[in-house]
């Protein structure tokens, strides 16, 4: 038996955030009651801050929008009474509005639409964590510096005061022996003054030295493979790496699968699979690794805790050979062997296989980052016609946006970058429907969740977080088989 | 006034005493509301973060202690101006020397004092944005605030000590009390900052009688010495008391409930401050003492007596009540405020507060600390009346 273990080398990121990687910014294409609406959360770098919340209702029949922050330790119960939004000048349907993140953890801003119709509720669940920290600008920091030198001159100048003319009588003469006094007591002061701004420099390094320490730190995953006659396995260890515990409640399936891992080989994108081991131990996932050529691969993996909170850790792997056929492990598991992909372009269309297609259907003009895109893709089956989809883990289709160097990655549905379980395990609390020390019920939650729009016309709201080039892989089920359409788009 | 003369012989050739011992008394005044505006701004808005949580910078509380800053800095400005350039003779002469300027010590001090309340600003803004918005009293930037603010009280107390110091007698009694005012808010100050040091379930543990001996000492010390009342440390520590128990019966009756969360403790009204530290019962034994013994004693084995005394009164008092806080029922209704607890408090914090915290494992005996503490209090008690010397020889 031959046998090879890989260990690799953790990937460093720059910004690093529960389910995604470096895409911080939360989208929900949904319903809150009988209203359609869109709602982006941009939470804070820092916590507590604000968050920034802007809900368009598409409905003309909707009078008030309150948002509400909703931690899960404490649930509805434990939430302030909201904050009304308030409706864009010249915007009939679009809401403004902000709200403090105070505490670290699972977090869900509940946004409640009222009007003709009654009034409906959307979850959308945030991850509440210090991912940042400013740093001080140039001119703050002459400011500070001009104003904090002021004031040690102008302090100097009252210790000589102090000790000097101010204890001399009103019209007697500050003489040269008292003058002098003063003198000596300030340059003595001048030291002490010195000492103590130095302790209070060291107060600030050790109050941002902890700080950072409680910064959010993905949790790690050390991958391992092991290949026998006729295995190729996989084995993910995942484990918190930053002082604060993210990963403090037991992981939950989400679309009935307790992890969704994503593998693509790097630098040539050509390879990609989208696998569900098996969770062999609280945190440890183990699966069979599908026909993937052997190379250097990339790996995110997706997680959601039953406290509601998503996660991903990523690290890179050596696939070795496979000895031969291997068999995937899941079902549900997708891979793909693409040499190229088709470029993001007015009327960009990608073979399926299968007689199907997948075009673009979003903007011509070239995307922008940070500002709100629809990734627009229509399935066409054989004759042209929008095909007809299966739910394929309960949505009607999956998209995985990375960028080239691996700094972003997330894991999208139609209805945007939230994980469904985590909207239920919201709604699940709020009913109730935990235990006292806050653990889901087993079989709370259903494995798989359906309802979507199963048209072939699919849109996937979402913001670039930074410029680059990013590949955009979506998969759909237009017949019993998953299919995979792999798009590069370049975004400025 | 026969005192001032004495103590001014060669003022009189220059101008008359009275003009020189009551010029300018609006000043001190004002400065004592300025102490006093922001001093109760200063507890309402941490009331205020306790209750509601809000930071805005217009609320209330923010603006009472801002404005309080202003009206400091701005009437000593204008002070200043007119001393410098417009000023009589006798007020020039009654005035220190600032960069070209002139005006009384205390006129200066606030000055600063506004200027660092000003300067912490950006800097706190900054760092609630770098950090998170803390709901910590003690960090750097509210470091800053807190200097000026001590400033801004330390001014309006050494301006109406100027004026006691040269004041006739009838005069001097009406400072005096004012002084004591001013002297209740410096060691409310103190009392402030050490909040998070002088929690109830800290106050049978040996930090606690170590921190509040490096602090309240200085003031009580200072004060007992510089006021001309003959219950100087206790009407100060009276003062700090009356005014804390005011604030806190009266802002608690008013309804408010967190706008943030999570919630944890379901408010209904302002959560207040502890009951005030019991520092009048020490404050008086320092009286008792400092008749006794101030003036025949050198200031070391007088701070030393005075460090003993702190630390043995103040535990006497303070250890008892705590008890009584902790464990009485009667302790828990509004009068004297043991279930004060901030909405972001969790049950298993709660849980914490009902009961005194365990010594640190490893730890000296509470014996040997408090020595620590008693030696702790002689070194600021010597300050404190190195202080009060000083505050009482300052004239202008």
């Amino acid at each position: 038996m031959r046998r090879l273990s890989v260990v690799a080398l953790s990937l460093a990121v720059a910004m690093v955030a529960s389910a995604h990687i470096g895409s911080p910014n939360v989208l929900f294409d949904g319903n809150a009651g009988p209203y359609p609406v869109r709602v982006i959360v941009r939470p804070p770098e820092v916590v507590p801050g604000l968050a920034e919340v802007i809900v368009r209702v598409n409905a003309t029949d909707a009078q008030r929008v309150l948002i509400r922050p909703v931690f899960w330790r404490t649930g509805l119960k434990g939430a302030p009474a909201g904050d009304e939004m308030r409706r864009v000048a010249g915007q009939d349907r679009v809401y403004t509005g902000q709200l403090w993140l105070m505490a670290y953890g699972s977090l869900s801003v509940y946004v409640t639409v009222s009007g003709a119709r009654g009034s409906g509720t959307a979850i959308v669940p945030v991850a509440s964590f210090a991912t940042g920290r400013l740093p001080l600008s140039p001119a703050l920091s002459g400011i500070l510096i001009v104003l904090g030198a002021l004031l040690i001159a102008g302090l100097l100048t009252i210790v000589r005061a102090a000790v000097g003319e101010s204890l001399v009588p009103p019209g007697e003469p500050f003489d040269p022996v008292k003058r002098r006094h003063a003198n000596v007591v300030t340059a003595i002061a001048a030291p002490v003054l010195a000492l103590i701004i130095f302790g209070g420099a060291r107060w600030w390094r050790a109050e941002d030295a902890g700080y950072q320490r409680n910064m959010y730190g993905s949790p790690a995953v050390d991958p391992t493979v092991t290949v026998d006659a006729t295995h190729r396995t996989l084995r993910l260890a995942v484990h918190d790496t930053a002082k604060f515990q993210a990963i403090y409640a037991p992981v939950t399936p989400d679309h009935g699968k307790m992890m969704h891992l994503f593998l693509m080989r790097v630098p040539q994108m050509d390879a990609f699979a989208h696998l569900h081991p098996t969770q062999t131990d609280s945190l440890v996932f183990t699966g069979e690794v599908p026909a993937l050529p052997a190379g250097h691969y990339r790996l995110f993996g997706d997680m959601t805790l039953e406290n509601g909170l998503s996660l991903t850790v990523t690290n890179t792997l050596d696939l070795p050979d496979a000895p031969g056929a291997v068999s995937p492990s899941d079902s549900d598991d997708v891979w793909i062997v693409t040499p190229s992909a088709t470029r993001v372009a007015a009327g960009a269309v990608a073979s399926l296989g299968g007689g199907f297609t997948m075009s673009w259907k979003g903007d011509a003009a070239p995307l922008t980052a940070r500002q709100l895109t629809d990734l627009h893709f229509v399935v066409r089956d054989a004759k042209g016609e929008v095909a007809k989809l299966q739910p394929y883990m309960g949505m009607a289709a999956h998209a995985v946006v990375v960028r080239d160097d691996g700094s972003v990655f997330i894991h999208l549905h139609p209805m945007g970058t939230v994980a469904t379980v985590s909207q239920e395990v919201f709604a699940l609390r709020d009913r109730g429907d935990t235990t006292s020390n806050g653990r889901l019920r087993a079989g709370a939650l259903p494995g798989a969740m359906s309802g979507m729009s199963m048209s072939g016309d699919l849109t996937f709201p979402y913001e670039f977080p930074k410029p680059g080039r990013y590949r955009i892989w979506v998969q759909v089920k237009p017949n019993a088989q998953v299919l995979t359409g792999a798009f590069d788009v370049d975004v400025r | 006034m026969a005192t001032l003369v004495r103590s001014i012989p060669d003022y009189q050739s220059k101008a008359t005493t009275q003009t020189v011992a009551t010029s300018r008394l609006w000043h001190a005044y004002t400065l004592v509301f300025a102490a006093a505006c922001v001093m109760i701004g200063v507890y309402w808005d941490i009331s205020w973060h306790m209750s509601i949580g809000r930071d805005t910078f217009w609320t209330p509380a923010h603006l009472l202690i801002q404005a309080g800053g202003l009206i400091a800095g701005i009437s000593s400005g204008y002070v200043a101006l007119e001393t410098t350039f417009a000023g009589s003779e006798a007020e020039r002469q009654a005035s220190v020397s600032f960069w070209g300027f002139r005006a009384p010590l205390g006129a200066w001090l606030s000055i600063w004092g506004c200027g660092a309340m000003l300067t912490s600003a950006p800097f706190d803004n900054w760092w609630h944005n770098a950090y998170g918005l803390d709901v910590r009293i003690i960090s750097p930037p509210h470091a800053v605030l807190a200097i000026g603010i001590f400033a801004i009280v330390v001014g309006a107390v050494l301006l109406t000590l100027a004026q006691q110091n040269r004041a006739d007698e009838q005069t001097r009694r009406q400072l005096a009390v004012v002084l004591a005012l001013t002297g209740g808010f410096l060691v409310m100050n103190f009392a402030l900052f050490l909040t998070e040091y002088s929690e109830r379930r800290m106050m049978h543990s040996a930090t606690f009688y170590e921190v509040t001996a490096a602090a309240f000492p200085l003031a009580l010390a200072a004060m007992g010495r510089a006021i001309k009342l003959r219950w100087a440390a206790t009407s100060a520590a009276a003062c700090f008391t009356g005014l804390m128990l005011v604030l806190m019966w009266v802002i608690e009756l008013f309804p408010a409930t967190p706008k943030l969360g999570p919630i944890y403790q379901h408010i209904t009204h302002m959560v207040t401050l502890s009951f005030p530290l019991l520092v009048i019962v020490p404050a008086f034994f320092f009286d008792l003492v400092l008749h006794r013994f101030d003036g025949r004693l050198a200031t070391l084995p007088l701070s030393a007596i005075l460090g003993v005394v702190f630390v043995v009164t103040f535990l006497a008092a303070q250890w008892p009540f705590a008890s009584f806080l902790i464990h009485n029922p009667l302790a828990q209704g509004r009068l004297f405020n043991a279930n004060n607890f901030v909405y972001w408090m969790n049950p298993k914090y709660e849980a914490l507060t009902r009961r005194f915290d365990p010594p640190e494992p490893g730890s000296w005996p509470l014996a040997a600390h408090l020595v620590i503490a008693m030696a702790i209090a002689t070194l600021t008690s010597a300050l404190g009346l190195m202080r009060g010397r000083w505050m009482t020889r300052v004239q202008r």
